[in-house]
């Protein structure tokens, strides 16, 4: 995969959105699916990078990812 | 389990009580060590997906958690739960047992070995976020409002950015973030991109 795509797709899979299979279960970023194993495990470095400094900016200390399920937990319904 | 873990426990009977702020404590005290529990199979399996999936599971069976006498009870069920969805993931991708095994074997190398982020991160990087540029501070911003809730194509919108321009962004946001927490003796991970 040519650096610029995989690039794109490290950024955007970087996100805490994540969509919902069938099952209601949270599934694999798109952007992951397209992703080479190399690009994946520096997936996974950006994401663990990322969410640390995230929790840092945050007033409890939560990431994104952690924003992400307190918004499901508190919205109500089966989150 | 590393000994760097304060025992999460604590919050339990108050999220087993149906407690947000108690459940948002351990969620910021979990998510670093679950995230780093999955990293031996980040080649294979999404880590946020299961990251997201585990806490949401850990939710609704807090109550099920039976003390044992040791500390981290839902932490430890939260390991359990993230390590068992990773291999479901394995399975389905057709990875070979033996990997799996291996595969197991890191993720809990990983964990004993975790350190918890420097504390002084908390106080510089309000400075660092500070002096970021106008765009890639925005960016950045867009992502932390939303927290998860919609993709970026959406956000990218709602600022005013081509798609591209706001992930190049956000890149530019966390590598510069990075490069000034290390300038303040903050180290926060390898430079991954």
């Amino acid at each position: 995969m040519k650096r610029d795509a995989e690039w794109a797709l490290v950024a955007a899979a970087s996100s805490a959105w994540r969509p919902r299979d069938r099952a209601g279960m949270v599934a694999p970023h798109p952007g992951f699916l397209d992703l080479g194993e190399a690009g994946r495990v520096r997936l996974h470095e950006v994401v663990e990078q990322l969410r640390v400094m995230e929790a840092g900016l945050d007033a409890e200390g939560l990431s994104a990812t952690g924003r992400a399920v307190l918004g499901r937990v508190r919205g109500g319904g089966r989150p | 389990m590393t000994d760097a873990v304060v025992d999460l426990d604590v919050h339990l009977a108050a999220i087993v009580a149906g407690d947000t702020a108690a459940f948002a404590a351990f969620v910021a005290g979990a998510e670093p060590l679950l995230r780093r529990a999955l990293r031996a199979f980040a080649s294979a399996v999404d880590g946020e997906a299961v990251v997201q999936e585990t806490l949401l599971r850990a939710w609704q069976v807090a109550a099920r958690v039976v003390a044992d006498g040791r500390p981290n009870g839902l932490l430890r069920w939260c390991l359990v739960c993230a390590r068992n969805l990773a291999i479901d993931e394995l399975r389905r991708a057709r990875v070979a047992a033996a990997a799996e095994a291996e595969l197991l074997a890191r993720s809990e190398r990983d964990v004993a070995a975790w350190v918890p982020p420097d504390p002084l991160l908390r106080e510089r990087i309000g400075a660092c976020r500070e002096k970021l540029p106008r765009q890639p501070a925005r960016a950045l911003s867009a992502r932390l409002e939303d927290a998860g809730v919609v993709a970026d194509r959406v956000l990218a919108e709602r600022v005013g950015m081509a798609l591209n321009t706001f992930l190049q962004n956000i890149t530019r946001a966390r590598r510069l973030l990075a490069a000034c927490l290390r300038r303040a003796g903050v180290f926060v991970g390898e430079e991954a991109v």
